[in-house]
């Protein structure tokens, strides 16, 4: 198992640097330009020889291979560079944003669970009654409704009925958890809604299948209590393709949210993304790419490890 | 049937639409009651974009002015509620040499910088010698402006001396501008971008706390120069980019104000849903939508179909239509319409696409198509941003005026990255321009028409040295009459002869705050606007 993990380990880093070639290339073919974006998109008067300067002092002006060559240096070194824009660590602008995207995804997945696996599970167990309908009609409306559609629902429902609006600045957990529980609980809620819906509709339809197979039928033959049969033999094995998913979706939400982010006004991750594309601002694209891709190795690590966890048959050799 | 029910949403929404208005209007009619100000409170706002860099004389975004103003002062400074006086803001007082050449200002006493160091004459010095002579890897976006700058002095610890080439009546206006930050001149001999990353100054707010993609704050400096200024305790600039995220912010009481403007829906929303608690503050902006034609591609290179494109745009009709939805509005020429330099609409009128009787115009266009040769239903594209407001609708209107004259469109919106790219590399037949000043000042405003190889803001690739004279001769007349004279001559043609870049319409500000905030007065230009130093809040 050791050498499992850290072979799966070690191949996380030709993984990350092949992301790393690809990202570098593909931010460079989309046109604009960081230096124009800055001093010319606000429609004033800026002379060639200043763009040129600007230019020259980001690094711009030298070949493609040269600037990757610099990039790649830095990375050996865990530098993930300057942001050029803000001229500050691209690995502080993320530190700044990483807390609040990884909370959220935290409590959008908890209540993704909490609601997905016994709703899922109720529905497999009263299959074609009431309680399955009711349980469908909410997971489908849960995938049709975009969360952040149900978010500005959320927001103007708030606003018209109590003109309250939650906070609009990020206030850490540890600092003041009541502040941050109440900017961060409308978010969670509209992300962990349409969550829940996948992993609702993926719990039962799981669930149904290993409900038809041999030893549950052999279990019922037992006479054993239908609590026992499903919490015991059956819903841990239907859980192998609910955790797939669920990880999938956590990695999803790390850099992924970003109209929920700004629906909310949230200092996350997916925020930033979009600023830093539309600014063209290299080496933050660069540095948020890496994360999102590690975010989506390490959480296939994990889901491989919960898998032998989960389902002893399951070995990694 | 249908139609029935169509016109009844359409009197209703009509009818709501006119008691909107009227709330509006009757906001704007009713005064705030007189109050004494009243010290203490913290002033939250909304900001809809962030500081890329802590330094004015190295950025041009408002975005950075928002936030980060208070600390600061400027050697002079607009008079808001008297806009465009020019008054001292650490010049106590100047003087001007009757040839127009010598700038001498009379430093404030008793001023200090927020780390307790007194300010002298060599701070302004250093502060402007990074502006226009700056050195090494500094960048200042506003070198270029100052090219009739010769030298500054700083003769004794009180005193400034400016020395120009020739004399500029537009210099005493631009060293009002609100980037030209008074920085410490030991801080700038050690590190010349020091400011990039940091804050020093001498304003009414001390630094507080930066979190990026969140939030800025400032805290009153004690030790203000100004006596019982600033009035409040502190303000907080909240980040805010989504329009429907700032306009609940301001909804909810969280943001008492964002400084830079609303579309007539988002103030009609603020408005309906605070009711009385809310005033509207709105006016002309120092902003325009232009349309600039490449010349260098065919039949954009004919002046008679550049000219037959603007007679097409019923800019009247479009400004009455357009600032129902739109933060467009005025109609106007090279100069902000209400402006001191502006062409009263009498004439106005008489420039091609300006007319009052658009048949006419059309008919003329028509004309002027056939003897450029260009068929009916001829196609071309028209290049603009993927910014919903105004650009958008500007381009869905210029499309409609079009097609009226026969020519079929086609709407090319792109990303800013990729718009600015085609259009400073002339990879386009048309494109919606635009421009956003701090002032109303022909040097400014003018330089985007002058021939492209003196102005890079020109992407119409033209070379006009009638322009470039006539820029060069206005710029340097001290003659009111005699300039404004000069600025029609260049207006007519740009805007009629030539027709090299056209006016699409100038944008309406609006500004809904809380009544609470009291001692702020909008200005023309959203860059002018908060040192916060006589804002304060009521109860």
């Amino acid at each position: 198992m050791t050498r499992y993990i850290a072979k799966r380990f070690l191949l996380m880093f030709p993984t990350l640097v092949a992301v790393a070639v690809l990202i570098f290339v593909l931010v460079r073919v989309v046109p604009g330009d960081i230096v124009e974006l800055r001093l010319v998109s606000g429609g004033m008067f800026v002379t060639k020889e200043v763009v040129e300067k600007e230019r020259i002092r980001l690094g711009l002006n030298k070949p493609i291979w040269q600037q990757f060559v610099d990039w790649m240096v830095g990375m050996v070194r865990l530098d993930l560079g300057t942001s050029m824009w803000t001229g500050a660590p691209v690995s502080q602008e993320i530190a700044i944003r990483l807390q609040l995207s990884l909370q959220l995804a935290f409590m959008a997945t908890l209540i993704a669970v909490v609601l997905a696996v016994p709703l899922g599970a109720l529905a497999a167990i009263r299959r074609g009654t009431w309680i399955d309908y009711a349980v469908q009609v909410f997971s489908v409306a849960g995938l049709a409704v975009p969360s952040f559609w149900l978010g500005i629902l959320l927001i103007l429902f708030l606003l018209t009925y109590f003109q309250w609006l939650p906070p609009l600045t990020f206030t850490s957990l540890w600092k003041d958890p009541r502040a941050n529980l109440l900017q961060l609980i409308w978010p969670a809620l509209a992300v962990g809604y349409r969550y829940s819906a996948v992993a609702t509709r993926m719990t039962r339809s799981a669930l149904l299948e290993v409900l038809r197979e041999d030893y549950i039928r052999t279990a019922w033959s037992k006479g054993l209590a239908e609590r026992v049969i499903v919490r015991r033999h059956a819903l841990r094995n239907a859980l192998l393709p609910v955790v797939a998913v669920i990880g999938l979706e956590f990695a999803f939400l790390i850099g992924g949210l970003v109209v929920t982010e700004q629906v909310f006004n949230l200092n996350g991750i997916g925020k930033l993304f979009v600023e830093a594309i539309s600014r063209r601002d290299y080496t933050l694209i660069q540095g948020l790419m890496l994360l999102v891709a590690f975010a989506y190795v390490a959480v296939n690590l994990v889901i491989d490890l919960l898998y032998a966890w989960l389902d002893p048959r399951i070995t990694y050799g | 049937m249908s139609t029935r029910r169509s016109g009844g949403r359409t009197v209703r929404s009509a009818g709501l639409a006119f008691l909107v208005g009227i709330l509006v209007i009757g906001l704007l009619a009713s005064p705030i009651p007189a109050q004494a100000p009243k010290p203490g409170g913290t002033l939250t706002y909304v900001v809809s974009a962030e500081p890329p860099s802590f330094d004015a004389h190295r950025e041009t975004t408002f975005a950075m002015l928002h936030p980060i103003r208070p600390h600061y002062n400027l050697l002079v400074k607009f008079d808001m509620p008297n806009y465009p006086k020019v008054v001292g803001d650490l010049a106590e007082n100047w003087t001007i040499s009757q040839d127009g050449l010598t700038y001498t200002f009379r430093m404030r006493r008793g001023v200090q910088f927020h780390d307790g160091s007194p300010l002298t004459s060599r701070d302004v010095k250093a502060s402007y010698d990074k502006i226009i002579f700056p050195k090494g890897d500094v960048v200042s976006v506003r070198q270029a402006t100052y090219e009739m700058v010769e030298k500054i002095e700083a003769p004794n610890p009180t005193t400034v001396v400016f020395r120009l080439k020739w004399p500029s009546p537009s210099f005493l206006a631009n060293l009002a501008s609100p980037f030209n930050w008074i920085y410490k001149a030991d801080i700038l001999e050690k590190e010349p971008r020091w400011y990039e990353r940091n804050v020093m100054g001498t304003g009414p707010f001390k630094f507080v706390e930066y979190v990026r993609g969140s939030h800025w704050a400032g805290v009153r400096n004690e030790n203000y120069f100004v006596s019982g200024r600033p009035y409040l305790d502190g303000y907080r600039a909240l980040f805010i980019r989504a329009v429907a995220a700032q306009v609940a912010a301001v909804r909810s009481g969280q943001a008492l104000i964002e400084f830079r403007g609303f579309t007539p829906a988002q103030r009609d929303d603020i408005v309906k849903a605070l009711g009385d608690k809310v005033v509207v503050q709105e006016g002309g902006w120092l902003c325009n939508l232009l349309v600039v034609f490449n010349v260098n591609r065919t039949p954009f290179s004919d002046a008679r179909f550049r000219r037959a494109l603007t007679l097409a745009i019923d800019r009247w009709g479009g400004s009455r239509a357009l600032s129902q939805i739109t933060l467009l509005g005025p109609v106007g020429g090279v100069m902000r319409p209400g402006s001191e330099f502006a062409t009263p609409d009498s004439e106005l009128v008489r420039l091609a696409g300006y007319g009052r009787d658009i048949g006419a115009a059309r008919a003329e266009a028509k004309k002027l198509l056939t003897e450029a040769r260009v068929p009916e239903g001829f196609e071309f594209t028209l290049k603009n941003r993927n910014i919903p407001m105004p650009y958008e609708p500007a381009g869905v209107f210029l499309i409609d005026q079009w097609r009226q004259i026969g020519l079929r469109v086609s709407h090319v919106v792109q990303e800013t990255g990729p718009y600015l790219a085609d259009l400073r590399g002339g990879n386009y037949e048309a494109g919606i321009d635009f421009s956003c000043d701090f002032m109303d000042e022909p040097d400014v405003q003018l330089h985007k028409f002058i021939s492209a190889d003196r102005s890079p803001a020109n992407y119409g690739g033209y070379t006009d040295r009638v322009l470039d004279r006539l820029f060069t001769e206005q710029s340097r007349t001290r003659d009111p009459e005699k300039r404004l004279q000069l600025i029609r001559q260049f207006e007519k043609r740009v805007l009629d002869e030539k027709a090299y870049q056209i006016y699409v319409l100038w944008w309406h500000r609006i500004i809904p705050h809380w009544t609470k905030l009291r001692g702020w007065k909008m200005g023309p230009a959203h860059h002018l606007d908060p040192d916060l130093q006589d804002v304060w809040i009521a109860d």
